[in-house]
């Protein structure tokens, strides 16, 4: 599985190759990641890797192993090397905000990729607009589900929310209450946390299921928990797919293959899409063009628009869901 | 007492037990011989002696930096130092406990306890949208920050308030060991688990920043820094100016001090060490062992306290999170690489000192050799693994020579 992937991203590399801005003599790029406990993590790790390393440049990699200090002192570690640049996947957007503030006094260039700093004053920030995209999977969702019931009726949501500490866990809550908001008085909603964890997930949404067992509407803030729900709402009977009686109106955010797969089964009805492709570049030729450019302390956001793949649009917008790519090269064979 | 003087140290005679012999074979072998009891006996003194591994970081930097050049540099001569201070406060507490035959494995969850009060009781600002559903919020911790926050002297009486905190948890875990004579492992290892999920609980997992420079400053705050020109090695030109004394340097080395003085020099040294050695017999002997023993897990979660305090500014942030992982294995590998024994009654801080530097250097040297987070924690399993065995032959070896 994981040749397949890397023969995918190489060549998706290849293609992101031309694109991508060139400084005078190959670079030497620090990779520091937190850990790649998610497919997301995992395709841009190696969407990064794969085309630094096609376009000449040394790339030190530095897993933290979910260690903020640790990763604090591997960066640290990379300055003293003599990197010309680094892009940073932190542990969190706190931990974040103090890497990006020590590279940049030790004049080297930082791009933090997809999970942002809670400063966004400093660094290359590559981040996706979770909000937006959160709100377009659940207005999708909320719309099915309130088609489906009956016109006065109160339906019980349930989202699964993020660590609360990282950015982007904050945006896709912004993004489910924005939609739910929109009709505030036909929802109950019960908030799930998860911290991103999946034993953390699972305890607390059997607890909750356990609390209330009817539920209509499920949001998970990330798709990387589809298997964790699966596992609490299939005994309960209520792992069901579309158009059969008991369907719980499911959506997620990030895009991956699992999710692609379950939007095919019927058994998910959205995603939101992070273009993690674009995200990977983004963060490259910023990075790169920092280091062309002599510019020690680069300070720019990039946002990620994303978009919802939904069941009614998949046949044109599939393809451009990475996770849908990844499923057509056999991911989850 | 003095069980723990290493052997190395003392007046040995170099005489041969073969010296009387009168065969002219021996007689022709006794210069070899000789010469090699005396190569052995060096060798047996510089494994006994206090700087051992000392040596061994020494011996090992020296190996390395030719294939390593970047090893030798001021910058990462400054990072091995930086990673050092909060690893060696916490590491100092571990060594008093695993002088009395203990071990303390709440030090972690004491760490990320502390972090996380800390910044609650003194950030100058934080986000109710991230924290307003905290069970902090609104009482200990608003919009304006933490109820200390903007008061003269703030910041220091929440210091003070946390390390009373430890020294509590410490008492706590002393006296179950001590009075209820429950195994130090079992109370700790709750305290690992408890602490750890109420560090979680009172932020919901959240981290907390906007703490007061001068708190930040216990944990990166810097007085002397190097200029050592530009650096011409990456294709930006970068300013070489490093950090090399700093707070947390003075901190630590006054902890170490501290530490090594009442450890070493006073009757609760002789004291600790005497448990570690023959609780039962101390007893006897009139050692207030109970009292000892609650000391000396006292002393443990307040050095645990410090070193989460450290980390906190040096991070910036307040981490209920702290002091997870692997962090206890860097904490007890450290201490345990210095020379200090599992079995109890043997251990000095300078041995801690060189401990976690040697620690810290091989974490330092496994990152510039490009080895993966897995990799590096493989190999320090292994190298404590090594400092375990280690401990053993040394006793073994002191034993034969005492």
């Amino acid at each position: 599985m994981m040749n397949r992937l890397r023969t995918m991203t190489a060549i998706g590399a290849l293609a992101l190759g031309g694109a991508i801005a060139q400084p005078a003599q190959s670079a030497t790029i620090c990779f520091a990641f937190q850990d790649l406990e998610t497919e997301f993590w995992v395709a841009g790790h190696l969407a990064i890797t794969t085309t630094l390393a096609e376009q000449g440049h040394t790339v030190l990699e530095r897993n933290a192993n979910e260690d903020a200090n640790r990763q604090f002192e591997q960066v640290n570690d990379c300055i003293a090397q003599g990197v010309d640049g680094i892009i940073l996947i932190p542990q969190d957007g706190e931990s974040a905000t103090t890497i990006v503030a020590n590279a940049q006094e030790n004049d080297v260039p930082v791009a933090v990729f997809n999970r942002p700093p809670s400063d966004l004053s400093r660094g290359i920030v590559v981040v996706a607009d979770n909000a937006t995209i959160a709100e377009q999977a659940v207005d999708f969702i909320v719309d099915q589900a309130l088609e489906a019931a009956d016109d006065d009726a109160t339906l019980n949501a349930i989202i699964m929310v993020g660590d609360l500490g990282d950015p982007n866990a904050v945006g896709r809550r912004t993004g489910f209450f924005n939609a739910i908001n929109k009709h505030a008085d036909r929802f109950n909603v019960t908030e799930v946390a998860t911290n991103w964890d999946a034993a953390t997930g699972l305890a607390n949404l059997e607890a909750a299921l356990t609390a209330n067992p009817q539920v209509d509407l499920l949001f998970t803030s990330s798709d990387f928990l589809f298997p964790t729900i699966r596992s609490v709402l299939e005994p309960r009977g209520m792992w069901v797919q579309r158009g059969e009686d008991g369907h719980v109106w499911m959506a997620g955010l990030d895009g991956d293959a699992t999710a692609c797969q379950l939007i095919k089964d019927g058994y998910v009805d959205a995603t939101g899409v992070q273009d993690l492709f674009f995200e990977a570049e983004a963060a490259m030729e910023a990075i790169l063009r920092a280091i062309t450019e002599g510019n020690t302390d680069p300070n720019e956001v990039i946002e990620d628009p994303g978009f919802a793949l939904t069941f009614e649009n998949k046949e044109e917008r599939e393809m451009d869901m990475w996770g849908c790519v990844l499923l057509a090269e056999g991911f989850l064979d | 007492m003095n069980t723990h003087e290493p052997a190395g140290d003392r007046p040995r005679l170099a005489v041969s037990p073969d010296a009387g012999s009168a065969s002219g074979t021996a007689a022709a072998g006794h210069p070899q011989r000789c010469a090699a009891r005396t190569v052995r006996d060096r060798a047996e003194a510089v494994l006994l002696s206090d700087y051992f591994v000392l040596y061994l970081s020494l011996a090992y930097m020296a190996i390395l930096i030719p294939f390593l050049p970047v090893l030798g540099t001021p910058a990462n001569l400054s990072n091995v130092l930086s990673n050092m201070w909060p690893l060696l406060v916490v590491a100092i507490g571990q060594t008093f406990v695993l002088t009395i035959a203990g071990i303390d494995l709440s030090q972690g969850s004491v760490a990320g306890l502390t972090s996380i009060v800390i910044a609650v009781l003194i950030a100058t600002a934080a986000p109710e949208q991230v924290l307003g559903q905290t069970p902090v919020w609104g009482w200990l911790l608003t919009e304006n920050g933490g109820v200390l926050a903007g008061i003269s002297f703030g910041t220091w009486i929440g210091v003070l308030l946390v390390l009373v905190l430890a020294a509590l948890i410490g008492l706590a875990n002393g006296l179950a060991v001590a009075v209820l004579r429950m195994p130090a492992f079992m109370v700790t290892l709750v305290g690992l688990i408890g602490l750890s999920a109420f560090a979680i609980w009172l932020t919901q997992s959240n981290n907390l920043r906007n703490l007061p420079p001068e708190f930040v400053a216990m944990g990166r705050g810097t007085l002397v820094s190097l200029f050592f020109g530009e650096q011409y090695q990456a294709q930006l030109p970068r300013r070489e100016v490093h950090a090399f004394v700093t707070w947390p340097m003075i901190i630590a080395i006054s902890i170490a001090l501290a530490a090594h003085l009442l450890l070493s020099h006073t009757v609760f040294g002789r004291r600790v060490f005497a448990i570690g050695l023959n609780r039962k017999a101390a007893e006897i002997s009139g050692v207030p062992v109970r009292r000892i023993i609650v000391t000396v897990f006292v002393i443990s979660a307040v050095c645990a306290a410090i070193g989460g305090l450290m980390y906190t500014g040096r991070l910036e942030t307040g981490r209920p999170t702290l002091g997870g992982g692997n962090f206890l294995l860097d904490v007890i590998g450290a201490t345990i690489i210095g020379g200090t024994s599992l079995f109890g009654g043997k251990a000095k801080i300078l041995w801690t000192v060189w401990g976690v530097l040697f620690f810290v250097l091989l974490g330092n040297t496994l990152n510039l050799m490009n080895l993966s987070a897995f990799h590096v924690d493989m190999v320090k399993g292994g190298v404590i693994l090594a400092a375990a065995f280690l401990d053993v032959s040394r006793q073994r070896l002191q034993r034969r020579r005492t």
